[in-house]
């Protein structure tokens, strides 16, 4: 038995347990979703021209994208304060960062629906401060999406960028304040440049996990404002429509895979 | 081009302190060297004169200005790393070109003028588009050179540059520094551990040793007379033993431990306990003669010379002799040396 073969037995139970729990089922839901009563693309008309639908994949997509440049305009700044600091806050940080992970995504999106329901803790406080109106409310809203997405998906951006960030050298930030760098030309002209591949990691990572969030925008966006996972949830569940739901999936799958490309490719390009 | 003037440089990391009260002026145009061991200071030195470490207490002045509370980039200063620091995702013109970007000098064709001049100054015109991580560790440090001279700053400041490279390329460095230096004017501080290139770069140098000034002057004056045992021991690595001078029928005599004596010159005025400081390539050995008897220890062959170690009144003693001089192991020695030659370090 060669190498080849060896290495191909041993990589066989993972492969298999790949294509069982993984492509297959995919497969199944491209199949079904081209299968229905109605005609091999009747799912994909239907959705793509009807207003209705078109709103919620735009929603989930701009959500996404809204949701990833939050978690990057914190996670950046609170990364690159984890590298400044000595090791022993630098540990603390870390582990605050990542304790939230620690809880269920139920339990979590439970307390903010505690925080943010119109007795909760947040619009009161903004009414008592008159800053909001009497009828304020941030429950069922895309706020309290956005709110409830970042604070899950931080750590994801914060780690990732962290973990290239240590990895610059120090002396280079200091050349640059030589060379005439203010401290935040200094982050601009070199420590953004240098924290790219970490950055577009970490809003891969958002951006994909927060387009196909599904507990959190349901729970916090109740059923009035809807995102595409939502939307495939009630299709399954509510009509139930399955070759309309995978049509539904299909088109996320699709519509994450476009935005991937690009960043693919820009990653690809500066380490080639 | 600027003087640069220290005044009671204090520094304290935590509780510990690493530089006691300095104070330096270095004229405009000087090539000054502070020359030390690691950890005596002279690198958090330069980090103050840069900006980029703040200091306990004392002052900076650049320039006749007070720059002590700025930051670096308020300086007009260029600093080379012991690590280059080019930013790897530049090409070699844009690293060159950053400073001038950074501090607005000139429009983009002015600036492309002098990146080219710069680079050429250090001979690599022709790697211009290159990315750092392309280039040889020599030709690395050659772009951080041009990218320090390019905005003709007022103080250069270079952080041990040369000590990554190989010695022949640290020796074509040299020379190319020493001749920038010249064509340039600009005043540069030079941060090394290396008392040869201190020896045969700088107009001045100064030996610091624990934070402390040790001893200031000219390389010739630092190399001719050291003032005290460390300096003696640090240039040119002398060796050191301690004797007691005695008045002898012609003239002064150190007494070593062992009772053996070494003539001195006829002009030293210093009496009792001191340390004799002998240099390496001033010591010559012979098999017979009657000047103070050591042991030879060990050869050490270098090519172009031997190095003996040996042993005098129980302390090591070496000395740098010629190639063709061939003492056995366990045999005595002579040792003759210039009375002029000896220093003596008063305790």
């Amino acid at each position: 038995m060669n190498d080849r073969m060896e290495n191909l037995l041993l990589a066989l139970p993972g492969l298999l347990l790949l294509v069982l729990a993984f492509f297959l089922p995919i497969g199944q839901m491209l199949v079904l979703s081209v299968t229905g009563p109605e005609g091999p693309l009747a799912p994909f008309v239907r959705f793509l021209s009807d207003p209705y639908y078109l709103g919620i994949l735009w929603r989930t997509v701009r959500l996404s994208l809204l949701i990833t440049l939050i978690c990057g305009a914190i996670g950046f700044p609170l990364a690159y304060i984890m590298t400044k600091v000595g090791p022993r806050l630098r540990l603390w940080l870390v582990v605050m960062v990542i304790l939230p992970l620690m809880t269920s995504v139920v339990v979590r999106t439970f307390g903010w629906m505690v925080l943010l329901s119109r007795s909760g803790l947040i619009p009161e406080m903004l009414r008592d401060m008159g800053l909001v109106g009497r009828n304020f409310a941030l429950m069922q809203t895309e706020t309290a999406i956005v709110i409830g997405m970042v604070q899950v998906l931080l750590p994801f951006m914060a780690l990732s960028i962290l973990g290239v960030l240590t990895r610059i050298d120090g002396r280079l930030e200091e050349a640059a304040r030589t060379m005439g760098c203010s401290f935040l030309q200094t982050i601009r002209t070199v420590v953004l440049p240098l924290a790219l591949p970490g950055i577009v990691a970490g809003s891969l990572l958002c951006f994909t996990l927060s387009a196909s969030a599904f507990i959190t925008p349901n729970l916090l966006g109740g059923t009035r404002i809807q995102v595409l996972a939502a939307s495939i949830y009630k299709s399954v569940t509510a009509t139930p429509d399955w070759p309309f739901a995978a049509a539904q999936a299909v088109i996320l799958f699709a519509g994450i895979a476009l935005v991937l490309v690009p960043y693919i490719k820009m990653t690809g390009a500066r380490n080639g | 081009m600027a003087n640069v003037r220290l005044t009671s440089i204090q520094k304290s990391f935590a509780k510990t302190a690493v530089l006691h009260s300095i104070s330096l002026d270095i004229a405009s145009g000087e090539f000054i060297s502070l020359l030390g061991a690691s950890g005596c200071g002279k690198t958090t030195l330069l980090r103050i004169v840069a900006g980029l470490e703040s200091v306990t207490a004392g002052a900076v002045e650049i320039d006749g200005r007070d720059v002590t509370g700025l930051p670096p980039e308020k300086r007009d200063i260029a600093m080379m790393f012991q690590s280059y620091a080019l930013l790897p995702h530049l090409s070699v013109a844009e690293n060159v070109r950053f400073p001038l970007r950074m501090r607005g000098i000139g429009n983009r064709e002015e600036q492309a003028e002098r990146v080219k001049a710069a680079l050429e100054t250090v001979q690599l015109g022709h790697l211009s588009e290159r990315k750092p991580r392309q280039l040889s560790g020599g030709q690395q440090q050659r772009v951080a050179l041009a990218r320090a001279i390019v905005s003709k700053p007022k103080v250069l400041l270079l952080d041990e540059p040369l000590s990554n490279l190989d010695a022949r390329l640290r020796e074509d460095m040299q020379v190319e520094l020493i001749e920038i230096h010249q064509r340039l004017g600009l005043t540069t501080i030079f941060v090394t551990h290396d008392q040869e290139e201190a020896l045969s770069l700088s107009d001045r140098i100064v030996l610091l040793n624990a934070g402390r000034v040790e001893q200031e002057g000219t390389p010739a004056q630092i190399y001719s007379q050291p003032a005290t045992g460390f300096a003696s021991n640090f240039i040119g690595s002398a060796n050191l033993l301690p004797a007691e001078i005695f008045e002898g029928p012609d003239g002064p005599v150190a007494r070593f431990a062992d009772g053996q004596a070494l003539a001195l010159a006829r002009t030293e005025t210093a009496r009792g306990a001191v340390t004799v400081a002998l240099r390496q390539e001033d010591l010559s050995l012979s098999a017979e003669g009657n000047g103070p008897r050591a042991k030879v220890r060990t050869r050490v062959f270098l090519g172009a010379r031997n190095r003996y170690v040996m042993s005098l009144a129980g302390q090591p003693l070496r000395a740098l002799t010629a190639n063709d001089l061939d003492f056995a192991d366990g045999q005595e020695v002579s040792l003759a040396i210039d009375p002029a030659r000896v220093r003596i370090i008063r305790d």
